[in-house]
């Protein structure tokens, strides 16, 4: 029998029966309003009012105490468990019941939390389409950037100064036949190089280095830096060189930068230089300097179908030079495979002038490529593919496109919007540029110029010794900060959410075949045409394939493992499981704990406080105690309590109207009152099975 | 009569449910139910019973709602994938290995013997500088029959708008009288120009001297000005022609090649371009499995278009698959190849080397898609993951069993192998060649009664080909019939190459090979042919990738069932409940339209009935005295139930209502017996 608040707080007042008076549903409405008004109104409304009570037969609990309300509120509730608590016979038996209980409101709490906290989870799926595929873009660059020959009047110079150094340091010269500068020009030219970062070879146990230019000795002072740490030195000190970089504005704090390898040292030196130099070059004549498309690819052939430079676009990549794109996406249209294996992929033939090479820069032969998508900055320098003279590679590709749910799932990047690093390349957000950029802005920062390797930032330009002599030394400093994480920039950036990769299986077949190779040379030197003025060398040219192995796209995605829906089954689950609870009980725990236990509670205060005024306004003892001992004892005598005590008014009224009072009946006790009130339901009903 | 009455009071019990009205009926429901909502509505007050009203139809329509997402969930037949990775025993996979090169030159030299000397002869039209130098060696005369059906010609582009075409011995044959082709779309576009082609042959005063082309030294441009294009035409001498031009020349010899040797060989019958090619003892030099040896009588015998001979180590047709339960080089597959490289077909492939391919136990390999190239003198190791992934088939998602559901005939299951989706699109691509070209295509297997394309039967196959082959159209076609296997399996390898053998062991091993293979004491190979293979197990053999459903029907019913929990903690008992009020409410109906009719029928015949009807007084007697019943009103034959006595005096509610307890319970009591 539940009933709600406003029907226990009706009762009180329902001795008048007024269903105007249930409508009160305010607890802190006045539960001393005295019935006789109400009872004295006209026959008529009496009449409505006792229909209105059989009618909606609103019963509210009668809990003038909290733990009145708790034990209606146990025995009525829609939650199982607690009816047992109150049922239960015997303490240890209800305390049982109470420990059950409460367990398994415990469970219930903790298992809402723990789907709560696991609402953010991801549940992978992968789906495998077969489908024409996007070709990616596939960037082929010269491992040499620029020609030699077309550089020398850059770098003679320092070409000079590291010819000297090897002479020096190894006693090695050239052989005869590619030396065709005069030595003695040597020691004729200022040697710049040397003035601003000199070579030195370092002697491990005195600290002094031997100058390599004027050959005296100098204190080492400042920290030594070991390039190749991981490399344990041996007791040969004696070969370690390296370089020394100074801070320009204070020469006592220097940095010395040893390698275990003169390789090593000999290269990373050339390289800061070569570095100084290139920077001052415009792009224009960069680009002129390096390979054209011409020189470059030899044949392309592209889905059975020939295709020629105009395919390509050119990149220029500050270490690589010049690049070629295929398939950059650059005139809006991107090509697509409908046929997997090698013929229907891409194949190139390159030309690789191996001669033209520089001796310095770089120690390997070759091309390299970089399959990537359009929209991504193609990072040939970290991961390229290095592809043999010589040689046939085929590059088989498998296409797999993944994406991870953005926040809160993960902590990953839709576009790299929300990233504080300005994006330098004209490219989509990736991690790498991230990484770039922010060493990039950095550098600006810190050393007042840009690195020579990355873009330039808006109003910045590259660093040279004729501006920034400082540079190298700064630059040495904040990549090893950089390394080290202590810049911020791995904190700052976060890898995006959604990548496309191609796995590459690179094989190596031998090229042109023993038997094949005259006429292929002669057919090449051919189509070179009148550029060439020697006939092609096997080891000039690079044969590339790139295709995919099958048309699968696998595709991983991270969905949502759980929606709100489930979520609410889960708690449904969970709370029908241990108690058979459902939001409904939830309402009736918040109405009778919060709203009803209030409303009672003021009610109580209210009471006090009536009593104590009255009190203090009598000032006579005796008297109005004794009105509060009666209404008490209205509220608690059992009679009062029971739940038909307005029925119990109308039964009293009732034979009144009805206008026949029989003796021989007996005044109907609550009982028959109660059984014959089930029958005048049920006698139409059987007088109805008559005619049927 | 004891069953009718039996049935009887069963229809009576039936009839009588919870209530009589449907108000009575809703009002028990409310009260009776285990949903928790509709007993607040008849418990509580007035604005109480709104509020809860309202609430409780909030809370259907929700749990409505949101069984309509569940079961569109469940509908949608999402999967999860579990993936795992780890080593366990695992079958090793097939691995077939073929030479580069599909024939041995000094086999098929009497069948290209003509072709040689024709391409040999155009390139060095091509390639000279001077015309003057052509050397007139070439003693016998080229037969140019073979050239004319598919010539290679040169496309003077010195005026882009309107090139000329120059066909490379015709110039020399016919003086002067050479055959220029105003195409308008070789100039813009470098793919073939497709379509017909209006081939006009006009007399040019040009001279035998400058038809041949001029020395590229010449010219200046950086454009190329001669291009090497091949014609193709629908049929010989006709003028539906296209070049298919090439940027370089290179290409468009070896393309040329390969068109026309097709054309030979496929004339040659299967067993005897098995003989021509690379025999397994010739090939296989060395095998070791684990630490078993084995040699070429292990490996089966196939024959691929492409590659001629290959060998398939593990296939597992005849015999059990062989497994393998250690990873590591030391437990792997070991071979030594030879591919005489000196026997190379020298324009036909350009790349030597051997092509090996790793496929799942009886299934074909492609080695044109998935194969990878060993370099000759090196030794090629491959460690090798097995990366599976698992998929569920309809309905979850649009993958294929075993192909028996693809509606493209499986060519390729004459070599008795499994359904895979190379297979589906080659056989699609033959089927449309067989349809169109009316002969097949010899990289493909042929349907029954047909055959492969030549020349002289067919002289447009390779216009016919070219076109179907660059038909976008055709290849979606293909595309959407084919489905991909659910069970997809690759091997992920690891390559890493060395140089072998190493200079101070060369002489050995090239000794004892040598004897083994040709009972020679002479070295009779050299590193140009000689390749060694490492194929093994990594240390994670597997990763696969397996789906199982997200939405169980089990997921679904629970989940339905904490919705309704959660909302209205109702049960499937509720719903029951549900629907015994609403076939009680429907009796409640029946018997309401039953007793109307009836009520219309007596209205009926007491309309017709001639005597006057009944006063009110009369009625009234009647309801209150029972002794005194208006005779056409006697249709309640139960009168005779009640006492008939007039001295009775009449009954009062009360007692009347005590009665049919009284009649109802002999009932009950019976029943509980």
């Amino acid at each position: 029998m539940p009933g709600g608040g406003a029907g226990r707080d009706g009762i009180p007042r329902s001795r008048g029966g007024g269903a105007r008076v249930r409508e009160g549903a305010g607890p802190a409405a006045a539960p001393s309003v005295p019935g006789p008004p109400a009872a004295a109104a006209t026959a008529p409304g009496k009449k409505i009012t006792a229909r209105l009570k059989r009618t909606l037969p609103v019963r509210g609990p009668q809990a003038p105490t909290l733990s009145e309300l708790m034990r209606w509120y146990c025995l009525n509730t829609n939650t199982h468990g607690c009816r047992r608590i109150v049922v239960s016979r015997g303490r240890l038996r209800r305390l049982l019941w109470i420990l059950l209980t409460l367990s398994a409101v415990g469970l219930i709490l903790w298992q809402c939390a723990e789907l709560l906290m696991n609402y953010y989870s991801a549940s992978v799926s992968v789906t495998v389409q077969f489908q024409k595929l996007p070709f990616p873009a596939v960037t082929i660059c010269n491992i040499n950037p620029y020609k030699y020959s077309a550089m020398k009047e850059y770098l003679s110079e320092l070409d000079k100064e590291t010819k000297k150094a090897l002479e020096t340091f190894y006693g090695f010269s050239e052989g005869k036949t590619k030396v065709r500068r005069s030595v003695d020009e040597w020691n004729s030219t200022g040697s710049d190089f040397f003035q601003q970062i000199p070579l030195l070879k370092v002697e491990d146990f005195s600290r002094t280095a031997t100058d390599l230019h004027s050959g005296q000795k100098r204190k080492i002072e400042g920290s030594v830096f070991h390039k190749d740490s991981s490399i344990v030195n041996s007791g040969d000190s004696n070969d370690i060189i390296g370089f020394q970089l100074c801070d320009a504005n204070n020469s006592s704090e220097c940095a010395l930068y040893t390698f275990s390898s003169g390789v090593n040292a000999i290269q990373e030196w050339y390289k800061l230089h070569y570095m100084n130099i290139m920077a001052q070059i415009p792009l224009e004549t960069k680009e002129k300097l390096s390979y054209s498309a011409d020189d470059l690819l030899l044949t392309c052939f592209f889905d059975g179908l020939s295709c020629d430079k105009r395919h390509f676009t050119r990149f220029h990549h500050p270490l690589h030079g010049n690049c070629y794109t295929f398939n950059s996406g650059e005139n809006g249209t991107v090509l697509s495979t409908s046929t997997g294996g090698s013929e229907y992929g891409l194949q190139v033939v390159l030309y690789i002038d191996e001669a033209d090479y520089n001796p310095f820069l770089v120690t390997s032969t070759g091309a390299k490529i970089i399959v990537h998508d359009q929209n991504e900055y193609p990072f040939i320098e970290d991961i390229g593919t290095e592809i043999e003279t010589a040689a046939a590679t085929s590059i088989g590709m498998h296409f797999t496109r993944s994406r991870k749910l953005s926040k809160p799932y993960s902590d990953c990047t839709e576009t790299g919007a929300d990233i504080p690093v300005e994006n330098l390349y004209n490219k989509s957000y990736s991690l790498q540029i991230c990484l770039h950029s922010c060493f990039q802005k950095a550098m600006v920062d810190s050393c007042g110029c840009a690195q020579y390797a990355q873009p330039l930032p808006v109003g910045a330009e590259y660093c040279n010794y004729k501006k920034n002599p400082n540079w190298m030394y700064c630059y040495y400093r904040l990549h090893e900060k950089f390394v080290k994480e202590q810049l911020g920039c791995q904190q700052i950036c976060k890898d995006a959410c959604s990548f496309k990769e191609w796995a590459l299986t690179t094989s190596i077949a031998q090229w042109p075949s023993t038997v094949s190779e005259d006429w292929m040379l002669r057919v090449l030197s051919w189509d070179k045409g009148q550029k060439l003025n020697k006939k092609l060398n096997k080891t000039d040219l690079a044969n590339l394939m790139v295709f995919y192995k099958d048309l699968n796209e696998r595709f991983i995605s991270e969905n949502p493992a759980n929606t709100l829906v489930i979520l609410l089954s889960n708690f449904g689950g969970q709370l029908g499981l241990w108690m058979s609870c459902s939001v409904v009980c939830v309402i009736e725990i918040v109405e009778v704990f919060f709203i009803d236990s209030l409303s009672i509670v003021m009610r109580r205060q209210w009471q006090k406080a009536k009593k104590w005024w009255n009190d203090r306004k009598r000032a006579g003892p005796g008297k109005p105690p004794q009105a509060g001992d009666v209404e008490r004892q209205g509220h608690d005598n059992p009679v009062c309590i029971d739940e038909d005590l307005p029925t119990f008014n109308t039964a009293l009224r009732l034979p009144l109207p009805q206008d026949s009072p029989l003796p021989r009946t007996p005044p109907p006790n609550y009982s028959t009152l109660r059984l014959e009130t089930a029958f005048t339901e049920q006698l139409p009903d059987t007088l109805e099975l008559g005619p049927h | 009569m004891n069953l009718k009455k039996y049935l009887v009071r069963a229809l009576h019990r039936l009839q009588k449910g919870p209530g009589y009205t449907y108000k009575e009926l809703l009002v028990w429901y409310c009260d009776n139910t285990n949903t928790h909502g509709p007993k607040r509505i008849i418990k509580e007050g007035p604005k109480k019973k709104l509020i809860w009203f309202f609430l409780t139809l909030l809370f259907a329509s929700l749990v409505f709602w949101q069984w309509g997402i569940l079961i569109n969930t469940y509908l949608s037949y999402n999967v999860t994938s579990s993936l795992s990775i780890g080593f366990k025993t695992m079958k090793f996979p097939a691995v077939t290995v073929c030479n580069a090169n599909p024939f041995k030159y000094s086999e098929v030299k009497h069948l290209l013997k003509e072709l040689d000397r024709l391409i040999e002869a155009a390139l060095e039209r091509i390639l000279q500088p001077t015309p003057g130098n052509v050397s007139d060696s070439v003693s016998p005369p080229l037969d140019l029959q073979l050239w004319n059906q598919i010539p290679l010609v040169l496309i003077d582009e010195h005026d882009k708008d309107n090139p000329v075409i120059l066909d490379i011995f015709e110039t020399n044959q016919t003086a002067g009288d050479n055959e220029t082709a105003a195409s308008s779309e070789t100039a813009g576009d470098n793919r073939s120009s497709e379509g017909n082609e209006t081939t006009t042959y006009g007399e040019t005063t040009v001279g035998n001297q400058t038809t041949a082309p001029p020395a590229p030294a010449n010219t200046t441009t950086e454009e190329k000005k001669y291009k090497l294009a091949v014609k193709l035409c629908s049929h010989q001498g006709s003028n539906n022609c296209t070049y298919r031009n090439f940027t370089s020349a290179a290409q468009a010899v070896t393309e040329w090649y390969i068109l026309q040797s097709t054309s030979i060989l496929s004339k040659v019958p299967l067993h005897e371009r098995i003989r021509m090619g690379y025999q397994a003892e010739d090939m296989i030099l060395a095998c070791l499995y684990g630490a078993e040896p084995c040699n070429y009588k292990n490996f089966t015998q196939i024959y691929h278009p492409d590659h001629g001979n290959c060998y398939i180590f593990n296939w597992g047709m005849d015999e059990e698959a062989l497994n393998s339960s250690n990873p590591g080089a030391e437990f792997g597959l070991k071979l030594i190849l030879d591919i005489s490289q000196q026997d190379y077909i020298p324009y036909l492939s350009s790349a030597a080397g051997a092509r090996l391919m790793l496929h799942q136990q009886k299934s074909f390999p492609f080695l044109k898609d998935q194969g990878i190239y060993a370099m000759a003198g090196t030794e090629t190791s491959i460690g090798v993951l097995v990366d599976e992934l698992e998929r569920m088939g309809y309905p979850y998602s649009d993958c294929t069993m075993n192909g028996s559901d693809v509606p493209v005939k499986n060519l390729y299951s004459q070599y008795n192998t499994s359904y895979s989706i190379q297979a589906c699109l080659r056989s699609c691509f033959q089927n449309h060649m067989v349809e169109i070209c009316g002969c097949g295509h010899y990289m493909f297997p042929l349907p029954k009664g047909v055959n492969y394309c030549n020349n002289e039967d067919n002289p447009g196959w390779a216009y016919c080909y070219f076109s179907l082959r660059s038909s976008i159209k055709q290849r979606q076609i293909c595309i959407d019939s084919c489905k991909e296997t659910c069970n997809d399996t690759q091997y992920k390898m690891t390559i890493s190459m060395a140089d072998w053998p190493s200079e101070a062991s060369e002489d050995w091993i090239f000794h004892i090979l040598s004897y083994e293979r040709d009972m020679s004491t002479n070295v009779t190979l050299d590193r140009n042919g000689i390749i060694k293979l490492n194929i093994y197990f990594q240390e994670y053999n597997y990763r696969t990738i397996s789906e199982s459903a997200a939405t169980t029907i089990v997921w679904l019913l629970s989940s339905l069932g904490g919705q309704f929990g959660f909302w209205m903690g109702g049960s499937v008992l509720c719903l029951i409940e549900f629907g015994e009020i609403i076939i009680d409410s429907l009796w409640i109906t029946i018997i309401n339209v039953i007793s109307w009719c009836k009520g219309l029928k007596q209205k009926r015949a007491r309309a017709r009935y001639p005597d006057v009807p009944p006063t009110v007084s009369e009625l009234v007697e009647a309801h209150t005295n029972l002794g005194f019943q208006h005779e056409p009103m006697g249709a309640l034959p139960r009168g005779k139930a009640l006492p008939p006595e007039p001295g009775t005096p009449p009954p009062n509610y009360d007692s009347l209502r005590v009665q049919p307890l009284d009649v109802l319970s002999p009932d009950s009591d019976a029943e509980t017996k």
